[in-house]
């Protein structure tokens, strides 16, 4: 009883908690191991298998998926369908130098400076847009903290 | 479409796209809890500390100054309207950035000020909520890879729970013990409660109270014990 109260205690001490919670949590991450995976294969985007869009000398290879920029809607689906109206429409759509390198070379999908298709625009600002909202007021926040912290405590210290 | 969610009527959603906020009397009653005392904090002085001196007269007046307070306000607004969001949110992900968002947000309520102690008290915190937010998005991330959503009215409407989700649960909810410091990780916020400027170090503790009940709700909506 004497050691659990002993336990208690040191729980006190603000220099132990982060090593505390740091082992609660590889304790809890190791267990993980032994849990069976079960994965739900009816992701929210699909896409066709990438070896045809390689075998159909498609430049976007593994990234294509399909559309017009406003006249036909490319591969994506949405939780909500019935909440996005305009959901798809620019699937397809790529920025002027994108649309030069895609003429130039037939692997612009797998390059390292490739952003093919308005896939990642979609879901950045149209189908989960209040999560970029958040993301960049985090960010935010962390550089308002930041600076507060530097002009008052580092630059303009008066002790 | 779901109309009732863990027992209560759904008495509206407001759709931004495929992230939906729902609202039950439940949700409702903490979001307006949550406005109505960020209201209150934003119109609100802070105290002013007394150091009394023992055996002598010497009392000292310990008082925020006006830029610190105008930060702190600010700071304690954010978190009090990102509490607000995180109660109606009816989406995994978007609920796991609110509660980051409140973690930061509680480092630098604190982070301005002059004490040594709650500074180094604020590290330990601020460390704790960086390494919370790995499982965090860890269990979040379990539950879509589990279930195929990541929207808590879909999630509701499933008729299994697994393992992995179960795991995932567990991993969720140790990001938000983390990230809002509660029951053995809370000494680290209890030193930081001593600095004066009492009105903004309130919205820390109600802002945890409240995220903590958010989130066995969302637990109690996953893994269905009932």
């Amino acid at each position: 009883m004497k050691s659990i109260g002993r336990f208690w205690n040191s729980l006190a001490n603000p220099d132990r908690i982060p090593r505390f919670y740091a082992l609660v949590l590889g304790i809890v991450l190791i267990a993980g191991f032994l849990i069976p995976i079960g994965l739900n294969d009816h992701q929210l985007y699909p896409r066709p298998e990438p070896q045809l869009q390689i075998n159909a000398q498609d430049p976007l290879a593994p990234y294509d998926r399909g559309g017009v920029t406003f006249e036909q809607r490319g591969i994506v689906k949405a939780q909500y369908p019935q909440y996005l109206p305009a959901i798809g429409e620019i699937t397809a759509y790529l920025s002027p130098i994108a649309m030069g390198v895609d003429h130039t070379t037939l692997y612009y999908g797998t390059s390292i400076y490739s952003s093919p298709g308005g896939l990642i625009d979609e879901i950045l600002y149209y189908t989960r847009g209040f999560d970029t909202v958040l993301e960049s007021s985090i960010l935010m926040m962390a550089f308002v903290i930041a600076s507060f912290i530097a002009l008052n405590f580092t630059m303009r210290r008066e002790d | 479409m779901v109309v009732s969610i863990l027992g209560s009527q759904i008495i509206g959603i407001i759709p931004l796209g495929d992230i939906v906020f729902y609202m039950t009397s439940f949700n409702l009653f903490m979001f307006a809890a949550a406005l109505v005392f960020t209201f209150i904090i934003a119109i609100s002085k802070t105290e002013t500390q007394i150091e009394a001196e023992f055996g002598s007269l010497g009392d000292r007046e310990i008082k925020v100054a006006k830029k610190e307070f105008k930060f702190r306000r600010f700071l304690a607004i954010i978190c009090g309207l990102a509490t607000a969001g995180a109660m109606v949110t009816g989406d995994l992900f978007d609920f796991t950035l609110f509660v980051c968002l409140i973690g930061i947000v509680n480092i630098g309520i604190v982070g301005a000020v002059k004490q040594v102690d709650v500074l180094d008290s604020a590290f330990q915190y601020g460390l704790i909520a960086m390494i919370a937010s790995t499982p965090l998005f860890v269990g979040a991330s379990l539950i879509l890879a589990a279930t195929g959503t990541i929207s808590i009215l879909a999630i509701n409407s499933l008729t299994y729970t697994t393992p992995m989700m179960l795991f995932g649960s567990i991993l969720l909810f140790l990001g938000v013990a983390g990230e809002t410091g509660v029951a053995p990780f809370f000494a680290t916020k209890a030193e930081m409660f001593r600095t004066p400027g009492s009105p903004f170090l309130l919205i820390i503790h109600l802002s945890s109270l409240l995220i903590i009940v958010r989130v066995i709700e969302i637990l109690l909506i996953i893994n269905k014990p009932f």
